[in-house]
C-alpha cells in the first residue's frame, strides 16, 4: 500500500518538475522567436534596400560623374583671363571626384570583405605620417565648413612612432572616421588623438556635431543605414563606412567604441593590438608540417 | 613539386585552380575543406560564428555565408556539386570567457554539418570539438588534410 502512495507523491513531484521544465523551454522559445522576428525584419529591410540599389547607384555615382564631365567641358570652353571661374569649377570637380573616389574605395573594400578575400599585409607603419596624410586629404572639405583639425599625440616620444599593422586598412578606417566627423560637424574643430600603450594603438576622432542618439548607436554599424531619415543611401550615411570599419577592425582584432551625445558631438575610438602575423608561426617553407610523423592525416 | 602556400585568415575564403597548400589555425572556429576529386581542385573557408544576424557586412566570418560562398566559388571554377566532398575541422571549446560565446564551438560544428547536409555534400572525414586548437594544412590537389593539435588559440 505505502509503496503505491510513495509512487503517487513521486509522480506528482515529477509532474511538477516537468511543468517547470516546460515553462523554462517555453521561455527560451519565446526569446528565440523574438530574435527570429528581429532577423526577419532585418531581412525584409535588406530586400527593400536591394531594390533601391540601382537608384542609389544612379544618385551616388552617375550624378557626380555627370557634374564632373559638364564642369570640365565648361573649363575647356572658358576664355583667357578668367582664372577665378576656372578655379571655382576645378574646386567643384575636385570635391565631386574626391567623394566619388572615397565611396568607390569603400564599396570595393566591402565587396572584398563580403567575398572573404581579405588578407593581412603587415608593415611597420609610421602612425603620425599616416594620420597626417588622412587629415590632409580632407582639408579641402573641412575648410569649406571652417573646420580645423587638432592632432594630439599623447606621450610623444622623441623617435617617430612605428606600429606593426596593415597600413592600408588603418588608412581606410581612419578616413571613414574623419569623413564622418567632417560631415556631421558644425563649423568647429575636430580633435584627433593617438596613443600607444602596451602594444595597443588607440586613435580617437572627436567632433562637435549633431551627435547620435542612444537608439541609433545600435544600428550605426549596419550597412547602408542612414540615421534619422527615410532614405537609405550608400553615400550620405554613417552606414557603409562604419560597417566596413567594424569588419576591418574585427579582422585586425581591434575594437571601435562610440561616445556620443545628441547635439553635442561624437567621439569614435578605435583600439588595435600590434599585429603578430599568424603566418609567421608557420615555418617559412612549411616543410616541418608536411613531413612531420605526428601529423594526423584526413 | 613545391606548391604555393596560402595562409587563411579568419573570415576569409581561398579557392584556386592552382594546386596549393592552404594552412590555418583553428580554435572554436571551423574550417570547411571542399575537394573536387574530378577536377582535383579545392578550397577552404574559416568562419568564427554560426549565423549572420543581419548586422554589419555579410562576410564569411559567419558559417552560413562562408559555406555558401565556398561552394559557389568552387562551382564557378567548374566543379559540379556531385563531385564535391567535405572535410570539417575545428569547433573546439578553448575558453568560455564570454557568456555569448558559450558553446560557440558546438554551434559552429552543428551549422557546418547541417548546411553541408542541406547542400548534399558528404562529410568524408572530420576532426571537431575537444579542448584543443588545431593547425591544419590542406593539399588542394590531393584533398589530403594534415592536422596537428596546438594549445588553445583563437
Amino acid at each position: 500500500m505505502s509503496e503505491i502512495k510513495l509512487t503517487d507523491e513521486f509522480l506528482i513531484e515529477e509532474l511538477k518538475l516537468r511543468f517547470e521544465e516546460k515553462k523554462e523551454s517555453l521561455k527560451k522559445l519565446e526569446k528565440l522567436t523574438t530574435e527570429l522576428k528581429e532577423v526577419n525584419h532585418k531581412l525584409a529591410e535588406s530586400e527593400a534596400l536591394k531594390s533601391h540599389f540601382i537608384s542609389n547607384i544612379t544618385n551616388e555615382i552617375v550624378n557626380p560623374f555627370t557634374s564632373i564631365v559638364i564642369l570640365s567641358k565648361n573649363i575647356l570652353s572658358i576664355k583667357e583671363g578668367q582664372w577665378e571661374r576656372v578655379m571655382k569649377m576645378a574646386n567643384l570637380i575636385f570635391t565631386e571626384a574626391f567623394n566619388l573616389d572615397f565611396q568607390l574605395k569603400n564599396i570595393f573594400a566591402a565587396a572584398e570583405i563580403e567575398a572573404g578575400e581579405l588578407f593581412l599585409e603587415v608593415s611597420n607603419v609610421t602612425v603620425d605620417t599616416l594620420i597626417n596624410a588622412v587629415i590632409d586629404s580632407f582639408i579641402t572639405e573641412a575648410k569649406k565648413k571652417r573646420i580645423v583639425f587638432e592632432f594630439i599625440k599623447i606621450e610623444t616620444e622623441t623617435e617617430e612612432l612605428r606600429f606593426k599593422t596593415d597600413s592600408e586598412k588603418l588608412r581606410l578606417i581612419l578616413s571613414n572616421l574623419v569623413e564622418n566627423a567632417v560631415k556631421y560637424s558644425k563649423n568647429e574643430k575636430i580633435i584627433i588623438k593617438r596613443e600607444v600603450q602596451d602594444g595597443v594603438l588607440t586613435i580617437s576622432v572627436q567632433d562637435f556635431g549633431i551627435g547620435i542618439s542612444e537608439n541609433n548607436k545600435k544600428v550605426i554599424f549596419d550597412r547602408f543605414k542612414r540615421l534619422d531619415t527615410g532614405i537609405n543611401s550608400i553615400n550620405r550615411g554613417h552606414g557603409l563606412g562604419l560597417s566596413i570599419n567594424k569588419a576591418l577592425l574585427d579582422f585586425l582584432s581591434g575594437q571601435i567604441d562610440i561616445e556620443s551625445t545628441k547635439n553635442v558631438g561624437s567621439t569614435f575610438t578605435i583600439n588595435i593590438p600590434e599585429a603578430v602575423s599568424d603566418a609567421e608561426s608557420f615555418s617559412a617553407d612549411g616543410s616541418d608540417y608536411i613531413f612531420d610523423t605526428d601529423d594526423e592525416i584526413f | 613539386m613545391e606548391k604555393p602556400k596560402h595562409f587563411l585568415y579568419p573570415g576569409a575564403i581561398y579557392v584556386s585552380h592552382e594546386p596549393s597548400m592552404i594552412t590555418t589555425i583553428l580554435g572554436s572556429c571551423i574550417a570547411v575543406c571542399l575537394y573536387d576529386s574530378v577536377l582535383q581542385i579545392g578550397g577552404m573557408n574559416h568562419f568564427m560564428l554560426p549565423l549572420w544576424n543581419g548586422q554589419g557586412l555579410a562576410s564569411p566570418r559567419y558559417g552560413n555565408i562562408a559555406i555558401d560562398k565556398l561552394i559557389r566559388k568552387l562551382e564557378s571554377l567548374g566543379s559540379s556539386k556531385a563531385n564535391i566532398k567535405a572535410k570539417v575541422f575545428g569547433g573546439g571549446e578553448i575558453i568560455a570567457t564570454n557568456i555569448n560565446q558559450f558553446m560557440i564551438g558546438d554551434r559552429n560544428i552543428r551549422i557546418a554539418k547541417d548546411l553541408l547536409h542541406e547542400e548534399g555534400i558528404p562529410i568524408v572525414s572530420s576532426s571537431v570539438g575537444g579542448k584543443l586548437g588545431r593547425k591544419i594544412i590542406f593539399n588542394t590537389q590531393t584533398g589530403e588534410v594534415r592536422q596537428k593539435y596546438v594549445g588553445g588559440q583563437k
